[in-house]
């Protein structure tokens, strides 16, 4: 019965939210809207091939710090939670073939993690997403080889390390902006080189190799400290 | 007037928190002194922001504002400080710095992470008072939620697991209400800028405008924890140790308090609200949430839980006397929040305090503490008679200007609401004050349970520190119980802004 009410203030909620959804006006109120700025000038102020990133990492970039520190808290919380003993307790891992294929593959794998990370100003892509990539090869790691090896090879302590680097690189990065053009996180404009090459759109290839290795450092080590409880559990 | 403090405000905190776990792997013990210097320096921003403004305070021309990555509004996000942003803003420094002077003494495990995210709360309170742009705010408000959540489940024991997902899941349903008024309020007005917003709200269609105010309105109010969305509030706030409540019911309700008044006032207007019927409505839904948190603290025999159940009271009662929209309303509501900011928090730190050596938060356990630490349940007396509204202290004054906000317009449901709940706050401190000073008669076997169950690791290694903590904040509800009027100058500039909100998009938008 109390499912059976609450599945139906879900619907009545839907539905709500669906009549008013498809009540929204085609033309904003306003004639110049966000969007037709950020298409009409995005390029020519930014330098940056990716409308997407530009936004994220220039017009919106305090927005961007913000939620890259929701992603710093969320493994700080995690670990905070889970943390129980730093002793690494692992499996085997898997047959000799999966091994194997996995030395073969990793080396590409961090390539194009890199090549995302650092196109992002061009190309689909950025830190965010070339930085979860580079977290799989950890995760790979501790699966196919055991979380010991994991530990032995990326110690907790080389990847906080990377995780608060990533985050505090944010934060220079926008302090140089004070320093060159007055503002926090303005755009650097003297690293620009014409648009559409890899030295281009300022400071925000910068970001982008910053928050990479934040988000793969600290999915890695969300990643690690799950393991790490369920392993102690088994055992 | 364009001022790189207030982002520092923001950004020193956020510093800190990033500097913490490097200095971990480092040295442990340079992180209590990382800490201290973070509380110092942003203590010392609020206050030079004071004093090198305050001739412009005076001259009722207080604004500072920041435009971040050089992209003025309204394309850019753009950090604003008005009269009513100040006054939440240094006291979320001045007290927040307190806590964490106490947290040094007081928490003894798990620090690095805890100080991490302590810091990381910090900023984003102050984020979230200072920004000026709507998605910018839905961020801060998200860090917060997942900031506080794992804060909240410190103790990692059941009670504190299950309080902490139950926050979770309301803190993000209530984000993600605010979310899609702010997906809203962009697809009908195409900007995020707050003074853009506010210009242009009025040219929406009217359901459509029903349903952002009332979308906003569910999150914020499962956020503040008005009475139908309040259920997580109770559980939460008692579940952590001593410092964290007094961090989440001190100081961080009234952030999102803050919010709901930048928010109805200034973004969406307050004449809205009548327009729809809804402030009358909520009027009596923040009275009857304010009655029903002080009948519940009647009942709650656990010290923490009393004082979170007395939090919805007294938050309720401040959100009523703000939806009246009147200027006595605003000065009463306005001290109201300094003083239950100061109040509050005092209380959950010396509850913290004695209950260092007892088994649980319960009632029982609670006897003859009085006697064991005689200058702190002093203390907490004095915090407990200005939290009922006893005359020399803060919490009178406060309380006198709600009462006559609501008798000005003969509200008398709402001056009855505070006057019972006053009573009812007689009666539930007093049992804990009585259970406090009881003799406790102990035969053979409770001696041996007592020396078997006492908690090996309760003892602070840095008890001064605590104390005087404790005792800072006593002082300060003596001392501005007495100087009160010392509030008045920003007080006024803060009513005077909520009362005309277009004088704040003039000053962004410029004319």
């Amino acid at each position: 019965m109390k499912k059976f009410l609450v599945g139906l203030l879900f619907i009545g909620l839907a539905f709500l939210l669906l009549i008013n959804f498809a009540e929204l006006p085609e033309e904003k109120l306003i004639t110049f809207s966000l969007s037709d700025y950020y298409i009409g000038f995005g390029l020519e102020q930014t330098g940056a091939l990716n409308l997407v990133t530009a936004i994220l990492y220039d017009y919106r970039g305090f927005d961007s710090l913000g939620e890259s520190t929701v992603i710093f808290a969320a493994v700080s919380g995690i670990v905070l939670i889970l943390s129980r003993k730093m002793l690494p307790v692992s499996s085997h891992g898997l047959s000799f073939i999966v091994k194997r294929t996995l030395g073969i593959l990793t080396p590409f794998i961090a390539l194009f993690s890199l090549y995302v990370i650092t196109h992002g100003h061009l190309t689909p892509g950025g830190g965010f997403q070339g930085g979860v990539i580079l977290a799989a090869i950890s995760i790979i790691f501790s699966i196919v080889y055991g979380s010991a090896f994991d530990y032995k090879r990326y110690s907790p302590e080389l990847k906080t390390t990377f995780e608060t680097g990533g985050a505090l690189v944010f934060i220079i990065i926008g302090g140089l902006g004070i320093l060159f053009d007055g503002f926090f996180l303005d755009n650097l404009d003297f690293l620009t080189h014409s648009p559409g090459t890899l030295i281009s759109a300022g400071s925000i290839p910068l970001i982008n190799i910053g928050i990479g290795f934040k988000v793969g450092a600290g999915l890695a080590i969300v990643f690690y400290s799950m393991i790490q409880k369920t392993f102690g559990e088994e055992f | 007037m364009i001022s790189i403090s207030i982002l520092l405000l923001i950004i020193i905190p956020l510093v800190v928190a990033f500097l913490i776990p490097l200095l971990d792997l480092y040295n442990k013990l340079l992180r209590r002194y990382l800490v201290i210097i973070g509380g110092v320096i942003e203590i010392s921003i609020s206050i030079y922001i004071i004093i090198s403004y305050f001739s412009d305070l005076k001259a009722g021309k207080f604004f500072l504002t920041y435009y971040l990555g050089g992209w003025g509004p309204p394309f850019g996000i753009n950090l604003v400080m008005d009269s009513v942003s100040l006054i939440f803003s240094s006291l979320i420094s001045f007290a927040l710095f307190f806590i964490i002077i106490y947290s040094i003494g007081f928490i003894g495990h798990h620090e690095g992470k805890y100080y991490v995210l302590f810091f990381l709360i910090l900023g984003a309170m102050q984020g979230a008072i200072l920004t000026g742009d709507m998605f910018n705010l839905y961020v801060f408000i998200e860090l917060l939620t997942v900031t506080s959540a794992p804060l909240v489940a410190f103790k990692r024991n059941k009670h504190a697991t299950e309080a902490a997902i139950k926050y979770m899941f309301y803190g993000v349903i209530g984000g993600l209400f605010f979310f899609v008024g702010v997906i809203l309020l962009y697809f009908n007005i195409g900007s995020l800028n707050m003074a853009q917003l506010a210009q242009h709200f009025a040219e929406i269609e009217n359901n459509m405008q029903l349903t952002i105010i009332s979308i906003f309105l569910i999150g914020l109010l499962i956020k503040i924890g008005i009475f139908p969305f309040h259920f997580w509030l109770p559980k939460a706030h008692s579940a952590c140790p001593s410092s964290l409540s007094a961090l989440l019911s001190g100081v961080l309700l009234k952030v999102y308090l803050y919010i709901f008044i930048r928010l109805f006032w200034i973004v969406i207007g307050f004449e809205f609200l009548l327009e729809f019927n809804i402030a009358s409505f909520l009027v009596y839904l923040a009275l009857v949430s304010s009655l029903f948190g002080h009948v519940f603290a009647l009942q709650a025999s656990d010290i923490k839980r009393m004082l979170a159940f007395s939090s919805i009271g007294h938050i309720g009662m401040i959100l009523a006397v703000f939806l009246l929209n009147t200027e006595t309303g605003f000065y009463g509501g306005l001290l109201h929040i300094i003083s239950h900011l100061l109040m509050k928090t005092g209380l959950f730190l010396s509850t913290g305090y004695l209950l260092q050596y007892t088994k649980s938060n319960h009632i029982d356990d609670f006897a003859g503490v009085g006697h064991q630490n005689k200058g702190i349940f002093v203390g907490f007396i004095l915090l407990t008679l200005s939290m009922i509204g006893m005359p020399p202290f803060i919490g009178f004054f406060s309380k006198w200007y709600i009462i006559m906000a609501f008798l000005k317009i003969q509200h008398h449901f709402g001056a009855i609401v505070v006057v019972l709940g006053s009573l009812s706050a007689v009666f539930y401190y007093l049992r804990f004050i009585a259970k406090g000073y009881e003799k406790i008669k102990l035969s053979a076997s409770d001696l041996k349970n007592e020396i078997y169950n006492r908690p090996i690791l309760s003892v602070f290694y840095r008890e001064k520190l605590v104390t005087t903590v404790i005792y800072i904040f006593v002082g300060m509800i003596i001392l501005t119980g007495f100087s009160f009027r010392l509030f008045e100058l920003p007080l006024q500039e803060g009513i005077k802004e909520l009362i005309n909100p277009q004088n704040y998009i003039n000053l962004i938008l410029g004319g």
